[in-house]
């Protein structure tokens, strides 16, 4: 991180902003130091050997469940950092200008007013996409012992973004937007906190939507037995069906289940009173919708293209106001 | 513009947000030649700062144009001397450097520096108003400027380093034929320094022209009440019996009152007293 190889307004960027360089860079070891600790200590406790071969965590390791519980927070801490960035080149780094004043100084020097915030942009631009590879190498680091687990799954929030690309994505985008509504907004905490609200939004509504891009595929099974979702899916939807193929809702049995006495008491009375009212009902076939772990990567590259888009459009109208306000 | 006009205003006019706020500035008409010294006066709201912020391509005129040098040869310093608080001086120089590769010149900017009674490795932030205003002054005689807009830059300075820092610039803009426009509220720093006068009032130029023609065409008498016709009266005030008054006179001025020149103070303050309150 030397500045000494870096010349005219990325220096000054640099310079500027050095103590929010030592952040990224401690955050990133703080990290580092909690996961590679967690899991040495999770390698040192012996694990159970099971008869059929499969070697388990003991129900008593903590360093196994403390390092599940600091990957599933790790996750979602990943997910704030699209916020964080964006915050942060909203506020500190372009609203500040302005609402100080020294976007006078600034705009005054030799450079242009394009090249000066292009330079701004780029070197966040380049140290968020180091500390966003940083902090996924961390996740991964911890990932690989306890993925597939609850709440860690391919398909779940955090991991999700954790283990592909799209967080680099999310990352370019709150650059765009936070130096364009730092443009608009030019008072550094209200520019913070309208880009953290932008970005939020932006994640909460592509972590709603993703699995909407693709057509989820569908496995059928006659009724009875529960029906496993297959290829280590993410069960989007499952139900029963007639035969003549129309969807049969489940709650019929279930209340009828519920309302015969003693179904509660009785060892399986429950499942044969359900069953024996789906036969009566012409239930034949139960099925899943699902996506199958192959959708990671085309989803991954959809969100992506969305957001990308969006940092292009963010981006441009940016450098269009500055045009605009500042011959 | 021609080679010998350093800034050159064409019925420029600013105006701030939407149309129902007034002009700051309206119908400016001027051309600065190169190598004055020119003094921008007016009362508060005048459209000083406006103007020189125009002058320096930081906003752009509603109507009209203005004609100044490239960004890479002119320097500006606000009148509230915004500098990097988190940078040290020695730092701030550093991005002078950066920021103008090819042109600075880092002996002008440690000689304005020194003096100021702070080392280089002072953050920005400690540093008084005084101070500050050495280190954007710097900022801006290290680039070199072809022309230098100075936003009220004495205001914060004592009378001793106002002093020191008024002769650097003026030997400086003198030795490289750098054109200066300066705004002040403080008469005294202007009389000897600016060779131009540049008026404002309510967002329009009131006089503008070279000092030394401006006070030759002006005329301070005292003497019996009589009428002044033909010459303009600028200020009349009467004591008693006895008048005294400064008009822009028209061919010599005959009478029954003793004329002198007047001096630069004595005819702003003539002008800014009845431009105050008047109706535009």
């Amino acid at each position: 991180m030397s500045t000494l190889a870096l010349k005219g307004p990325y220096w000054v960027t640099v310079r500027q902003y050095r103590r929010t360089l030592w952040l990224a860079v401690a955050a990133v070891a703080v990290s580092l130091a909690v996961i590679g600790g967690l899991r040495i200590w999770d390698a040192q406790t012996p694990e159970i050997q099971l008869e059929d071969g499969y070697r388990i965590p003991t129900d008593d390791t903590r360093a196994y469940e403390t390092l599940r519980l600091a990957l599933e927070y790790g996750s979602a801490w990943l997910l704030f950092l699209p916020l964080l960035v964006g915050a942060f080149v909203a506020g500190p780094l372009v609203a500040r200008e302005f609402e100080s004043g020294t976007y006078k100084l600034s705009l005054t020097q030799s450079v242009s007013p394009a090249d000066w915030l292009r330079s701004k942009l780029l070197t966040a631009t380049a140290v968020a996409l180091l500390t966003t590879l940083a902090l996924i190498g961390v996740f991964r680091i911890g990932w690989s012992r306890v993925s597939g687990t609850y709440g860690l799954g391919w398909a779940d929030r955090g991991s999700y973004e954790a283990t592909g690309i799209v967080l680099f994505a999310y990352v370019l985008a709150a650059v765009a937007v936070g130096a364009l509504v730092g443009q608009l907004i030019r008072r550094t905490l209200v520019a913070m906190a309208a880009t953290g609200l932008v970005m939020g939004v932006v994640v909460l509504v592509l972590g709603t939507f993703r699995w909407s891009f693709l057509a989820v595929k569908t496995a059928t099974a006659p009724a009875g037995p529960t029906l496993w979702t297959p290829e280590n899916g993410l069960t989007m939807e499952t139900g029963l069906l007639t035969s003549s193929g129309a969807h049969f809702d489940r709650l019929i049995c279930w209340e009828e289940a519920a309302r015969t006495p003693g179904t509660d008491a009785t060892e399986g009375l429950w499942g044969k009173v359900e069953a024996q009212c789906q036969a009566r009902h012409g239930v034949t076939t139960q099925y899943v919708d699902y996506h199958p772990e192959s959708h990671f990567w085309p989803t991954q590259l959809i969100e992506s293209g969305i957001l990308l888009a969006l940092a292009a459009l963010a981006a441009f109208a940016a450098f269009r106001v500055l045009r605009a306000r500042h011959p | 513009m021609t080679k010998d006009t350093a800034l050159e205003a064409r019925l420029l006019g600013k105006r701030y947000g939407g149309r129902t706020r007034g002009w700051a500035l309206r119908e400016c008409d001027f051309a600065l030649p190169a190598g004055r010294i020119c003094a921008l006066v007016g009362p508060n709201g005048a459209g000083k700062s406006t103007l020189l912020a125009l002058a320096a391509g930081l906003l752009r005129p509603t109507e009209g144009t203005i004609h100044a040098p490239a960004r890479e040869h002119l320097a500006y310093v606000a009148q509230d001397k915004p500098l990097h608080p988190r940078l040290s001086v020695a730092d701030t120089l550093r991005m002078g450097r950066e920021l103008n590769p090819g042109r600075w010149d880092d002996t002008v900017a440690r000689r304005i520096t020194e003096g100021g009674g702070f080392s280089s490795d002072t953050l920005v932030r400690e540093l008084s108003g005084g101070q500050r205003t050495r280190v954007a002054l710097a900022l801006a005689l290290g680039k070199r400027p072809e022309l230098l807009l100075l936003d009220e830059p004495m205001a914060d300075l004592d009378p001793l380093a106002r002093h020191q820092l008024m002769g650097l610039l003026m030997a400086d803009a003198a030795e490289h034929g750098t054109t200066v426009v300066m705004s002040s509220h403080i008469l005294t720093e202007l009389e000897g320094a600016c060779d131009h006068l540049l008026l404002l009032h309510d967002g329009k130029v009131r006089l503008d022209g070279s000092v030394e023609e401006l006070l030759a065409a002006h005329t301070l008498l005292t003497g019996p009440i009589a009428d002044l016709a033909p010459h303009t009266v600028v200020e009349s005030r009467t004591t008693g019996r006895q008048l005294t008054a400064l008009v822009r006179h028209e061919g010599p001025v005959e009478g029954p009152w003793d004329t002198a020149e007047p001096s630069l103070e004595d005819l702003l303050l003539a002008h800014l007293r009845t431009t105050e309150g008047a109706p535009a």
